[in-house]
């Protein structure tokens, strides 16, 4: 009796700190969401008390200054696109990946094993880009993205081919399917688990990047959301708080709906990645 | 009917081929030259001047500097992220209410930018800020630090930043490997009278072995590609207190010391690989042995 008192004891007392902690997570973000509805002196004291206003047109004034919907879209687009590009191409190499066996898949497979460690070069890239004629536009960030990436779907994909019983696709090919057509109506769909979890991490991953944004798109109007957000931080970071927090609150908002809309799916996506690939 | 292509014809590797061949294998393999030329942007010829980048990086007092930020902070949010995942994986496994809640509002920074994390730090983190206001307010005022401010623990308080967002993800995978571990266990360890710390060191620790190995190797090499926390945070200051080689690269970039910034970057795709690739090779091997 004593000793089951005493579990749950401990448990209330468990619960109580991780509720603080949790505390401490909460805290940063929602000063910075109070902060963005406040005037520019109430949020200097940089707290977690309501406004004494509500102000609304904080971040309509964000939206035009802050250009965040153009910014909003070439993220959409930037990011759609190689991921599109990078599911394609990497689960069609997986395929191969994960049915055969011989020297040179195991070899391709390593081959791509480097890139899922390995930081990419920089500026060898961006001569790349500029000889090719493509450097600082949507492209070439589109490209690099698809080409980073595709190393560690294309793991995830090879795993969870293996998974899938390979007559399926033999049969098909057998009745005189080609191996494009086997891929797009055998494998394809019974790829749909695995393309959510990849789909997931590549958007997150992608939308909130800011590393090859920052080198190769040399356009201020072809700048993603997280790059607009750091340079409107560098322009109102002295003077308006309350901005800054408005800026960043709209910028977070997207995935942060997504994310609570498709909890389960975003922590088994994002974990699953990490745990597979 | 008899067929000619083969299936699973190599073919079908040839986009992903050649996207990652062409544009993250060779400027990979380019960079090792450039890394030996005195590349400079303007300069129309570039002409090769053998190790002498390399020496430039290890003679000079702040890129020395920032590669000792890269391993202090690679160090700090390894051991930083694992501790915390593994206790709060701990925590919120015990059967609770909460459980659910708690996962999803440990995971929500994560979900974040980056860059978006380090912005709302910089005024919670400010000498005057919310934290050192806090600090006071609980009667620990002895704690309270010019957290980006202080050369001495600029580097300490970035890594907090990144601590604080990404703990919940280790969270998550350590939780993953508990969950994996069948209760029979315990239930027999019990019977056979284990204390619970004797049986979180018999049956825990080594069942997590697969989640604690890829917990490492994550926030290892993430801690030392490291870019964005310092750059919203510190942007590398005050003064170089809190340059880290990523940084370092994205500066000699922008002054056009190409040839320079390259070595930079090759020197950390060496640091990277040498250490995490033995790791990834034992890891592996070990798995497939068990």
């Amino acid at each position: 009796m004593g000793a089951r008192r005493k579990a749950a004891l401990t448990r209330i007392l468990l619960q109580i700190v991780l509720l603080l902690i949790s505390l401490v997570i909460i805290a940063p973000l929602l000063i910075m969401l109070l902060g963005a509805f406040k005037n520019s002196t109430e949020v200097t004291s940089f707290n977690l008390e309501l406004p004494e206003k509500w102000l609304f047109e904080n971040f309509m004034t964000v939206i035009e200054q802050g250009k965040l919907l153009p910014a909003f879209w070439n993220s959409i687009l930037i990011t759609l696109a190689s991921t599109a590009a990078t599911i394609l191409t990497s689960s069609l190499a997986a395929l191969v990946l994960a049915r055969r066996n011989t020297g040179l898949s195991r070899f391709l497979y390593y081959f791509f094993f480097l890139g899922t460690i390995i930081p990419m070069q920089i500026m060898p890239t961006i001569r790349l880009f500029t000889v090719m004629d493509i450097y600082g536009g949507y492209l070439n960030v589109i490209i690099l993205y698809t080409a980073i990436n595709i190393p560690f779907s294309c793991f995830l994909y090879t795993g969870f081919i293996k998974g899938i019983p390979k007559v399926l696709d033999e049969s098909a090919f057998i009745e005189g399917a080609s191996a494009l057509q086997t891929y797009f109506h055998i494998i394809l769909p019974l790829l749909k688990p695995c393309n959510i979890t990849v789909l997931i991490l590549l958007f997150t991953g992608i939308w909130n990047e800011i590393n090859i944004p920052l080198y190769f798109l040399n356009n201020p109007a072809k700048r993603t959301l997280p790059l607009s957000v750091y340079q409107f931080f560098g322009m109102y970071g002295g003077s308006n708080w309350n901005l800054v927090f408005a800026d960043l609150t709209l910028a977070a908002l997207p995935v942060v709906v997504l994310f609570l809309f498709m909890q389960k799916q975003f922590i088994n996506g994002l974990t699953e990645g990490a745990v597979k690939g | 009917m008899r067929r000619t292509g083969h299936i699973y014809t190599y073919w079908l590797t040839i986009p992903a081929l050649l996207l990652f061949g062409i544009f993250f294998v060779g400027p990979s393999v380019y960079s090792i030259y450039y890394s030996l030329t005195d590349w400079v942007i303007g300069k129309d010829s570039v002409s090769f001047i053998g190790l002498e980048n390399y020496r430039t990086i290890f003679g000079s007092d702040e890129l020395t500097h920032a590669i000792y930020n890269t391993f202090l902070y690679a160090v700090i949010v390894v051991i930083g992220k694992n501790v915390n995942g593994l206790l709060l994986a701990l925590a919120v496994n015990t059967k609770m209410r909460l459980q659910g809640y708690f996962r999803v509002i440990f995971f929500l920074p994560c979900v974040i930018s980056t860059i978006i994390i380090g912005l709302v730090f910089v005024p919670v983190l400010h000498p005057n800020g919310i934290l050192n206001e806090f600090l006071g307010n609980i009667g620990l005022g002895f704690l309270q630090q010019g957290w980006l401010v202080d050369t001495k623990i600029v580097m300490v308080s970035i890594a907090g930043v990144s601590i604080w967002q990404w703990s919940g993800y280790h969270m998550v995978i350590y939780l993953a490997g508990l969950q994996g571990i069948p209760d029979s266990y315990y239930e027999a360890a019990k019977i056979d009278g284990a204390t619970a710390l004797q049986s979180f060191f018999g049956i825990t620790f080594p069942m997590l072995a697969p989640a604690f190995n890829i917990n490492m190797l994550l926030s290892l090499i993430g801690g030392l590609k490291v870019f964005s926390e310092p750059y919203a945070l510190t942007n590398g200051g005050p003064g170089n207190a809190s340059q880290v080689i990523a940084l370092e690269v994205f500066s000699k970039f922008g002054r056009g010391q190409w040839g320079l910034g390259t070595a930079l970057n090759v020197t950390l795709a060496i640091f990277v690989s040498v250490i995490s690739i033995p790791v990834l090779y034992l890891m592996r091997k070990r798995e497939v042995e068990e």
